[in-house]
């Protein structure tokens, strides 16, 4: 079997659990119009492209944290793990289908959070929203990495949830301060999009990934 | 249900056919938190065996098969799984039933059986799903989630997700706990199946009677040490209880 086609049976499989347990992403998109709605009430409108970048992110790393855990936690019910981990597959495999699982849950809540942020603050997104969708798109690429590696060393943790926060948020603010000051640059200066802010997070992701693919196995081992 | 006279009568015959060493562990000492779980264990299954692992709890078997399986790695000495000590190579002929049943609560029978026969490569995967459910028994709810069925029915889809790629090797872990009569000899039927077309068969449990009649050899851990290993034909249920210290 080939690769993809077992990162896409894998990423299938929890997308289906998702669907059918409706778990998670009910959670995770109440939690983010919530915080919203909290941060609107204490701020007010955010007139500038930085406020705005800034608040979305904070609905997807909390939001974001959520999924992670409860991707993972499937697994860990009924040591399931193990039962993946006894198949003859590259067990980095098995870490892309629980990524792709995890940035399809954060591409449906950043859908759902961002019209909402565009509602309660007045983004105007008008003047790049392409580069907007590329910035966030390759950031919450690098997010996903990190929460889904962090996800699986956290998962036999009894703290879980709030350990997987301490670790996953200090380690993404290079993609936050980033990504924040790129889109700052675009929307509140007008200034070109800066390629070399934009490569700063996609070697993130790249690095990030290609760590996480290598050292999944010694994670997971049970 | 097949006589344990009639099993081993067909055995031997196949036993000697077949040299090579499925399992072959070394002088392998597993800790776990500082805390020896097995000590120094030595043994050789050829191909073809089918051996029961008896202890008192705690004593060490659940960490056995799981070295066996490669799911854990030994803290000391060899571990050899069809001549390789890991890999996907080896994974792919090692079926393995655990005391958690390794199933999705919201998938479907089906859909946890397909599941696994897919990553296992194994052509018409959902065909061949559907077949081993019913050889099990549970053809009738292959649609049903996993969540809403009973201890003995996800144990048998379990057992389902272990054989389902024809694994050479099966490590079952108490495979019987929470079956029923009928299941029980159903399941008895589907590993004596399994080891007559070759299949390595490796279980744990406590019930000597039945650990007797199924198998060929018998191993006793005892505190994590292999205090027995004895051809279960010259074993009686009697004799192997006063070795495990009316324990098991």
């Amino acid at each position: 079997m080939s690769a993809v086609r077992v990162v896409m049976l894998l990423a299938g499989k929890d997308l289906r659990i998702e669907a059918r347990g409706r778990q998670t992403l009910g959670l995770v998109v109440v939690l983010g119009i919530l915080i919203e709605v909290v941060l609107a009430l204490g701020l007010g409108q955010a007139s500038s492209g930085l406020r705005a970048t800034a608040i979305l992110w904070v609905t997807y790393l909390f939001g974001g944290v959520l999924c992670f855990e409860k991707t993972m936690a499937v697994e860990r019910q009924h040591g399931a793990m193990a039962g993946l981990l006894l198949a003859p597959v590259d067990r980095g495999l098995i870490y892309l289908g629980k990524l792709c699982a995890n940035l399809a849950l954060l591409g449906a809540l950043a859908a759902v959070v961002t019209p909402v942020g565009i509602v309660f603050f007045g983004f105007d997104l008008s003047a790049a929203p392409g580069a907007f969708a590329a910035v966030i798109g390759l950031s919450l690429v690098g997010y996903a990495a990190v929460g889904t590696l962090f996800s699986a060393v956290t998962s036999a943790s009894r703290l879980q949830g709030g350990l997987l926060a301490m670790v996953v948020f200090p380690l993404s603010l290079p993609l936050v301060i980033t990504s924040t000051q790129v889109l700052a640059g675009v929307m509140d200066r007008g200034e070109a999009l800066d390629m070399s802010g934009l490569g700063v997070i996609a070697v993130f992701d790249v690095i990030f990934l290609t760590a996480s693919w290598s050292v999944f196995e010694l994670v997971v081992e049970p | 249900m097949t006589t344990s006279a009639s099993i081993r009568l067909g055995r031997p015959g196949a036993r000697a056919g077949s040299a090579s060493t499925a399992v072959s562990l070394r002088g392998v000492s597993k800790s776990i938190d500082g805390r020896a779980v097995l000590s120094e264990v030595s043994v050789e299954l050829p191909r073809g065996s089918f051996v029961s692992v008896m202890g008192a709890n705690g004593a060490g078997k659940s960490t056995l098969l799981r070295v066996m399986s490669t799911l854990t790695g030994a803290t000391e000495g060899e571990v050899r799984i069809f001549g390789e000590s890991r890999g996907a190579a080896v994974r792919a002929k090692i079926g393995m039933v655990a005391h958690e049943t390794m199933l999705y609560d919201e998938l479907t029978a089906l859909e946890n059986v397909t599941l696994f026969a897919r990553l296992h490569g194994v052509p018409g995967a959902a065909s061949r799903a559907r077949l081993m459910l019913e050889q099990l028994g549970v053809g009738a709810v292959a649609h049903a989630a996993v969540r809403s069925m009973s201890r003995g029915v996800a144990q048998r889809v379990a057992l389902a997700r272990a054989l389902v790629h024809g694994p050479e090797l099966l490590l079952a872990d108490e495979v019987f706990a929470g079956l029923d009569v009928g299941s029980r000899e159903l399941v008895e039927g589907v590993l004596t199946e399994a080891w007559g077309k070759g299949c390595t068969i490796v279980t744990c449990g406590h019930d000597v009677e039945q650990s007797l009649r199924l198998s060929e050899r018998v191993l006793v851990l005892e505190r994590g040490r292999l205090v027995m290993d004895e051809w279960a034909h010259r074993l009686t249920a009697g004799s192997l209880r006063e070795r495990l210290g009316g324990r098991a």
